[in-house]
């Protein structure tokens, strides 16, 4: 089964009008946005290379809330399909 | 997964004299909860009276709020005379609006909307921990603890549209909480649309209410995606079309004043400074709020009560922009008052349960037998925490009618006025307010307004009070005018331009919050020529050297 089909199998799974987050769907969004969040603070460095003092302390407080939220994303994975 | 749910307590039978003891401890958090709301209906009664500006700028929501009355929109173009504009949502202004026609410009009934809002957010508080708790006492306790917070109670009474857009956030909260469990499809559709209009009442009432937005997007999204595209379909849509007319309707002006000059610097020692205040202040309550937190994001459903309480203490971190303060965390007391409510309510009943996963077995499994004992400490910490809470969030005059209680508390005051308050000050954003205001100040205000009537020409006051009292036109917001400047979004030409020419009888400064190059014409072209003390500030009159 190739990207597309996936994609399109979750959508039409969680559009469905009795359809809830389960917990481990709420887990692996957190580790998603956390993860893309933690890269994407990184990838202003490497983009803008021109800019200067490295990490400053708000990107270092927002990549620790990034990792953070992906750690939260991994505990809730093991929880299943109980309703978030 | 088979769910298996652990009993986690035997039926539990109180000591007699435990539950006593229970008693009594919750009657006095009740009572010194009751004596702490009875100094705020004190403290609103004597702002109410007070016919000035009492916190910085007030004057101005009286300017918006007169020209809501007269069919204008206070979003108007800077660069030109009279300079004024306002960076407020217009939805607690056009409330305020009819009192104008029916009583004329005043303060009082700005300063009463506001006291009664943060009454009606009490009460739906109250009404959220009584309906998901059971509990009527802690529902009273949860009410009064919003109200005693003490960033709730120096904001409460005044002639701001914060406290009344945590109002609708409430209530949009604790309809929202329950709408999606509502069996009847029709029920359930009116529920979900009174949430979502309760929300956009806020988020035009104030801006800050867009975390409030999103929580309740995510909150429908993970009750069901398709729910919440669609009703969320709905909000932007709304929410958009209603911007957007503003915008046409002002020439851009609603864009440029709410938004773009909102954008202002931020101090992250401020930030810090002021989640530390907010936990020495609520952390009784927070750490209850956020073992519910925890509860249901491993035992149980997210309640939107969870999602609201995380949106809200994040959205906070923006307290530290310049002209934010202690206000950005009303939202995250409220929030937290509910789930601390809910959590001491369910302790008491030992009303837990432990669906079996791995959690658990590893951490709640090996403590089930200590659940009794754990059940009975709850009769005790719950009251204990009411009680700690009430003593973090002291403040109170320590003169007149409460000084006997002052001495006996061994209070010295520690800020204007006479007043002890608990968060002493140590945070930079934190409101320097909360005293009394006395007849000395309302003396001292009608004397600069007199000063204001004497002045030939036009007056430039920092404080909008005194030219409306004395029938000139308020010219210039200065707090917005700096926020434009800051963003290189004012041409202060103009202004700077009838300064050097002096074409200003008297000019009255209390913060100097006016963009530098206009306090530098004002130095340049004007002299002190007297000071009058007020409300804990010194207004400085100043007049034209060699008028024109």
């Amino acid at each position: 089964m190739n990207i597309m089909q996936s994609a399109k199998q979750l959508l039409s799974t969680i559009t469905k009008p009795d359809y809830a987050l389960t917990k481990r769907h709420l887990g692996l969004l957190l580790v998603v946005i956390g993860v893309a969040g933690f890269v994407g603070i990184l990838g202003i460095d490497v983009l803008d290379v021109g800019r200067e003092g490295g990490i400053g302390p708000a990107q270092q407080l927002a990549l620790a809330g990034c990792a953070a939220l992906a750690l939260l994303g991994l505990t809730l994975i093991p929880l299943g399909d109980t309703p978030a | 997964m088979t769910t298996r749910v652990l009993p986690q307590t035997q039926p539990v039978v109180s000591p007699r004299p435990l539950q006593l003891f229970h008693r009594v401890l919750m009657g006095g958090a009740l009572l010194v909860l009751l004596g702490y709301f009875a100094v705020y209906v004190a403290f609103a009664a004597n702002l109410i009276q007070f016919p000035f500006d009492y916190d910085q700028g007030e004057g101005f929501e009286l300017v918006d709020t007169i020209m809501f009355s007269q069919g204008q929109w206070p979003y108007q173009d800077t660069d030109t005379f009279p300079f004024y504009s306002s960076n407020y949502p217009p939805l607690f202004h056009v409330i305020a609006a009819p009192f104008v026609w029916l009583f004329g410009p005043g303060y009082w009934y700005g300063r009463l909307l506001g006291f009664l809002g943060t009454l009606i957010t009490a009460a739906a508080i109250g009404y959220a921990v009584y309906r998901e708790g059971g509990s009527r006492t802690i529902g009273v306790l949860s009410a009064l603890a919003f109200l005693a917070s003490n960033t709730v109670y120096h904001i409460g009474p005044l002639f701001r549209q914060h406290m009344t857009m945590v109002m609708f956030e409430t209530l949009a909260a604790v309809i929202l909480a329950r709408a999606c469990d509502i069996p009847d499809q029709r029920q359930r559709r009116i529920a979900l649309g009174l949430g979502l209009v309760a929300i956009l009442c806020a988020g035009y009432t104030k801006q800050l209410a867009y975390a409030t937005a999103g929580a309740a997007c995510l909150f429908l999204f993970i009750r069901g995606p398709r729910r919440a595209i669609i009703w969320t379909a709905i909000l932007g849509v709304i929410g958009g079309a209603i911007f957007l007319w503003l915008n046409i309707a002002t020439n851009g002006q609603w864009w440029l004043q709410t938004i773009s000059a909102n954008v202002n610097e931020f101090y992250a020692d401020q930030t810090i400074g002021l989640y530390r205040l907010w936990f020495s202040l609520h952390g009784f309550l927070i750490v209850p709020a956020a073992l519910l937190v925890v509860y249901e994001l491993y035992f149980s459903r997210l309640s939107f009560y969870s999602v609201w309480f995380i949106a809200a203490v994040a959205n906070a971190a923006l307290s530290g922009k310049w002209g934010a303060g202690d206000s950005y965390f009303a939202t995250s007391i409220a929030a937290m008052c509910i789930l601390s409510g809910i959590f001491a309510a369910r302790s008491i009943r030992a009303d837990w349960t432990f669906p079996d996963n791995y959690l658990t077995r590893g951490v709640i499994a090996p403590l089930r037998r200590a659940a009794p004992a754990l059940a009975m400490i709850a009769l005790i910490v719950v009251p204990l925490g009411y009680l700690g809470y009430a003593r973090a969030t002291l403040k109170m005059p320590t003169d007149g009618a409460f000084a006997p209680i002052a001495t006996v508390l061994g209070l010295t005051p520690n800020a204007d006025n006479n007043f002890y308050d608990s968060a002493g000050r140590i945070a930079g954003g934190y409101a320097d307010i909360g005293h009394f205001t006395s007849q000395a100040d309302i003396d001292a205000g009608w004397r600069i307004v007199e000063r204001v009537r004497q002045a030939p020409g036009l007056v430039l006051s920092e404080e909008a009070a005194f030219t409306i009292y004395a029938d000139r036109p308020v010219i210039t917001n200065p707090t917005q005018l700096l926020n434009l400047w800051l963003n290189n979004q004012w041409d202060s030409s103009e202004l700077v331009g009838m300064l050097e020419n002096r074409e200003f009888g008297l000019i009255v400064l209390r913060a100097q919050f006016y963009p530098t190059d206009v306090l530098i014409a004002i130095g340049q072209h004007y002299e002190q020529v007297d000071s009058i003390f007020m409300n804990g500030f010194d207004y400085l009159l100043w007049e034209p050297i060699n008028p024109a």
